[in-house]
This record gives C-alpha cells, structure tokens and sequence, in this order.
C-alpha cells in the first residue's frame, strides 16, 4: 500500500517536473539547437512552381545553418493565425509565410512573439511597421510587360492570351502590364484574359488554353501555379502554339511549346530574406524586390533554344534585343510601366 | 470547333464516370457523398503506379483496388458501424483528398506533382482532331449502356435497386439488403477509379494534389439531376460541361465586362438549376432518390 502511493507520487511529480521542463525549456531548447525555421504555405505544394521552390530552398537553408525545418500547408484561413500562434509558442527563429491573406494574422500573432522573425513574401508593408515582421513585394507585373513585348514579337495571329489562377489586383496588373507590352510594340495586337478560379486544377486550364488556342491565340502567359500544367499540356497538342509559364522548374515539360518564363524565384527570396534575419543587424521593415535584383526576370526556356523550331528561334533571338532595351529604360527609370489593378 | 468538342468530352468525360459509380450507389440507396475522395484515389494511383513500374495495366489494377477498398470502408462505416451516410461519405473524401497529399509525401518525399512518362492510350490518328482523346472516352458510351443493362434490365440490377426502394420487400425474397449494398459500392470503384485514370492520365499525364476539384461532388450532382438513371446522370454529366466550357467562352468574350469570378460560377449554378429543374419537372421521387435512401 505504501510502496504504491509512493510509486503515484513519485509518477505525478516526475511528469509534473517533466512537463514543466519541457514548458520552460521547449522554446530555448529549439534555439539553442540551431533553432526552427518554418514555412507556412497557403497552397498546395506540387505546383512546380512558387510553392516548391520555397519548400526547396528552405529545406537547403535549414541544412546550411544546421536549423531544422517544417514547410507546414495552411489550407484553411481560419488555421492561419494558430498555425502562427504554435510556432511562435514552438519557439520558431524564423516563420515565412506569402500572399496578402496571412496578413491579418500576422498582425495579430506577431507582436506576442517577439524573439520570432516573421517574414512575409509578396506582401504590401505594414503601417506601421511591426519590429519583428519583414513584408517582401516584388514587381512581376514588370516581367509580365517584357513578356508582353516578347509575345508581341512572337505572334502571327496578333492574337495573345492570358490564363491567371484567381481574379487578384497582383494579377490583374501582371494582365494589365502583359497587354502593356505586347501593344508598345504592335497596338493592334490584341490581348485576352481568364481565370481558372483555382490555382490548382490543371483540367481547367487546360480547357481555357484550348478554347483560346482554338481562336487563333498563338501566344498564351500563365500566372497560375499548378494550372499551368494543363496549359502546357493544351500548347503540346499542336504545333505552333506557344506558352510562357512561371518557373525554371516547368522548362522541361515542354521543349517545343514553352519558350520562356517571367520568372519569381520565391525559393531565392526566401533563402535571401531567411539569410538576413540570422544577421545582428537585422530590421524589419518593407523589402521592395524584383526586377534587375536576379528574383524577377523574363527568361527564354534554354529547353526549347535546344529543341524548339528554329524558326521560332530565329524570331526569339531578334525579338531579345527590343526585350533587353526595354528592362534597361524599366531599370533607369525612362520607362515607368503602370500598375493598373483594374480589368 | 473540333477542338471544343474535344475539350468538352475530355471535362465531362471523367464527371460521367464518377456520376455511373454514384448512380448505382444511390439506386442501392446509398449518398455516396466519397465520389471526390475516391477519383482522386484512382487519378493518384494511375499516375504514381505508372511512374514507379511503368506498366499501365498495373496502374489501373492499383487504382480500381484502392477505390474497392476505400469503398468497402464506406460500406462498413455505413452499414455496420450504422454511421451517417453523408458524413461518412465526407469522411472517405477528406481521406482521399489529404490522403493522396500524404502519399506523394511518403514516397517522393514532397507535395510536389508527379509527371508520368505516359498516359492512357488515345484513339489514334485515324479520327482526326479526336484522335488525341483516350480509349476511354471512346468506351463510356459502352459503358453507359452496359451499367443501364445491368441496372435496368437484369435481376441483379432489379434487386438491387429494389434494396434502395424497399429494403423490406428485398429481404422478403432473401436478398441481404446490406451486402447488395456491399455490392453497389464496389462495383462503383472501378467508375470512381476509371473517372480519376481518365482526369490524370487522359492528356494531362500527371497528378497534383487537389486536381479533381470538386469534380466528384459534380458528379453527385448529376446522379440526382439525372434522376438516378445512368443515362440521365450521363447527361447531366455532361450538361454540366457544357456549362463549364460556356462559363470559359463567357470569359474570353465578356472577361473585360462581367466579374470573371461571375462567369467561373456558370457550372455551379447551372447545377443548381438543374435541380431545381429536376424537381419541378415532377420527378422528386425519383431525384431525391428510392425511398430507403439514407434511412439506415
């Protein structure tokens, strides 16, 4: 009888001293480890594609720096701001997330964690600013507009298309500033739009590729993450047809229909934004990014430089100089590109 | 327009498989509210089967024995654990949705999607613009009329449907109203998996995760808009295509004038409306299914 009351005494304060151990400890143990850096996604991954390439460089950063790593997909926006909430209380160093949605609970979650770096990707900046939380914007509608001199150069119909994943301001102004382009070159050219509603169903895009390829578009752009897929399976189909996509990852799905990418290396800026919060002299603030900084940029697909036709070739490689002309006056400020929101 | 008529039966191709697994579900007098959650099972599995052993009869096998299993735990979770009909369907489809999330995870070591060095065979040149479609848009009108034959016009089915209709009745001649419905659910995997094979590997060779985006609980759609017919749920199958590649014209036409999110709605509320339509049309009894259709 005593021995057991004992034993349960002895239990309840063993795990009572265990539990508050690893209450107080928990978070400064994750630090002194090398700490936690954590990605949360609010799409899926697999979209070869913003997701995956963030996923990528974070798990390569937490190798480099000895931190461990946890890429966490927040698919519901009511899971947001306690997904945040956890981490904070994990005692995460660094918490990256993207896209305007997270904002809020960032707002909210990140000023009860002070020792946690917040940083979020493609983001407008906070007013005022939070001493722990980075916002990091990037001009894509600047890369879109290249494509657009580029695509204008490209076709024979005079005919472009546009697939985006969901109507955002972001995207509208990618559309906006695409059209801007093709037209500075040809101003009968004419440019159309649609969404898929979803950055994740390939069959849709697919379909909308293919009723625009039906009429006469020879030239589609995509900013639709894993949609995209559909796309370029839509520009395999025939020949002539010409897709340009979003990331050096979907370069070799198609060597002789994808010809370029105006590419957003998010892994890039992670790693870059991730790197600078393990520095002492660390601020937050807003990161303005793009263009002429290796993150933004309209890149031909070397896939089909190797592969594609060499006409097509031919008319990309005259097309570059008009391209390169135009990011130089964007890079020196002769060139001012509008930020058009509006459809 | 050959290329639009090639869009359109690629999108309603792999709704109207899933709505036949749905429509014998329901004649058996089971909501199959899992049809999402087992094409996605059946697409993942056709496309990761491929990849790893590069045989398509394999992959199809692995697709349609993952959906039969998936499917008798519907079936046990319904019938013997006596639990509700449309949670539990819910159940199996968030099973299938993050399961399949899980399993890219487990044996490629992310989310990311997976490419297959090839997809389903197609029809052939010899069919012009439709030669890029695959045998199995070819075979669903075959396998329309087969499912309406069994359903409609052999004992089986008759007994089956009877399960659905008045269960008492069925057991009065010795039919086990619970194992025809074993029965149902199981000979509706192959379509679920059938419907996932043909939206991964029909053009698309490849999976990624969420890709059958709500094309299962369309398919569940047309199985009540259709009346619970196989060939009435075809069509609605397609209807809803059609409303689907109307909301795409509807952008490409009017995108600069009417809210693209508006136009992207068009499927939806055409699913609405054809139940609505169903309904005042004087078919209630027989949209809203047999009468011992959930009552379990």
């Amino acid at each position: 009888m005593t021995t057991s009351t004992f034993t349960r005494r002895r239990l309840l304060q063993t795990s009572g001293g265990l539990l508050l151990a690893a209450g107080l400890l928990g978070p400064s143990a994750v630090r002194a480890q090398g700490g936690l850096i954590a990605l949360v996604h609010t799409q899926a991954a697999g979209d070869a594609g913003p997701v995956d390439s963030m996923i990528g460089k974070l798990n390569q950063f937490a190798a480099e720096t000895g931190m461990r790593a946890r890429a966490i997909y927040a698919q519901d926006p009511a899971t947001y701001e306690t997904s945040f909430t956890t981490l904070g209380e994990a005692g995460a160093s660094i918490v990256v997330s993207t896209f305007n949605e997270v904002a809020e609970p960032i707002r909210e979650v990140a000023p009860n964690f002070p020792d946690t770096k917040f940083i979020q990707l493609f983001a407008d900046p906070f007013e005022p600013a939070i001493p722990n939380v980075t916002t990091v914007s990037y001009d894509y509608y600047l890369g879109c507009y290249l494509a657009g001199i580029f695509a204008a150069r490209m076709s024979r119909s005079g005919k472009l298309g546009f697939i985006g994943g969901i109507s955002i301001p972001p995207i509208n102004a990618d559309f906006n500033a695409f059209k801007a382009g093709a037209q500075s070159v040809n101003p009968d050219i004419t440019a159309t739009v649609a969404f898929a509603g979803s950055f994740q169903d390939p069959a849709k895009g697919q379909e909308i590729a293919t009723q625009m390829y039906s009429d006469g578009i020879d030239f589609i752009q995509t900013d639709a993450a894993a949609t995209d897929f559909g796309i370029i399976a839509a520009a395999q189909e025939r020949e002539g047809r010409l897709v340009s996509c979003l990331d050096p990852a979907q370069f070799t799905l198609a060597p002789k229909s994808l010809i370029s990418i105006v590419g957003l290396d998010f892994g890039a800026s992670l790693y870059n934004e991730a790197q600078r919060a393990l520095t002492p002299d660390w601020q937050a603030g807003h990161v303005p990014t793009g263009l002429g900084t290796g993150v933004i940029d309209f890149i031909r697909n070397p896939e089909f430089i190797a592969q594609g036709p060499a006409e097509l070739n031919a008319m990309a490689e005259a097309a570059m100089p008009e391209v390169d002309q135009a990011r130089t006056a964007i890079l020196d400020g002769s060139l001012v590109v509008e930020f058009n929101t509006n459809l | 327009m050959e290329d639009l008529i090639v869009a359109f039966l690629r999108s309603g191709t792999p709704i109207v498989y899933v709505a036949l697994a749905g429509v014998i579900a329901q004649r058996a007098g089971v909501w199959n509210l899992g049809l999402e959650g087992l094409m996605i099972v059946g697409a993942c599995a056709t496309i990761v089967t491929i990849r790893l052993t590069g045989s398509l009869p394999l992959a199809l096998a692995v697709a349609v024995l993952l959906c039969c299993a998936l499917s008798a735990l519907l079936w046990f979770v319904v019938e013997i654990l006596k639990a509700n009909q449309i949670i539990a369907g819910l159940g199996i489809t968030g099973l299938g949705l993050g399961g399949t999330a899980l399993a890219l995870t487990a044996i490629f070591g992310s989310e990311a999607a997976v490419n297959a060095p090839f997809g389903l065979p197609r029809i052939g040149p010899a069919f012009g613009a439709f030669g890029g479609l695959s045998v199995l848009v070819a075979l669903m009108p075959v396998l329309v009329f087969g499912t309406w034959l069994v359903l409609c016009r052999t004992r089986f089915g008759l007994r089956l449907s009877a399960c659905g209709e008045h269960p008492f009745a069925a057991r009065a001649i010795g039919v086990s109203p619970t194992l025809m419905r074993l029965w149902a659910l199981l000979l509706g995997a192959p379509f679920c998996a059938l419907a996932g094979a043909e939206l991964a590997a029909g053009s698309l060779q490849m999976f990624s995760v969420n890709m059958t985006s709500g094309r299962g609980f369309m398919g569940f759609a047309a199985v009540i808009f259709g009346a619970g017919h196989p060939v009435g749920a075809a069509l609605a199958a397609f209807f809803f295509a059609f409303a689907g590649a109307l909301g795409i014209r509807a952008q490409l036409l009017y995108g600069d004038r009417v809210p693209s999110a508006l136009l992207l709605a068009l499927p939806y509320l055409a699913t609405v409306a054809g139940l609505w339509l169903s309904a005042r049309l004087g078919r209630r009894s027989t949209a809203s299914g047999p009468n011992e259709l959930g009552r379990l």
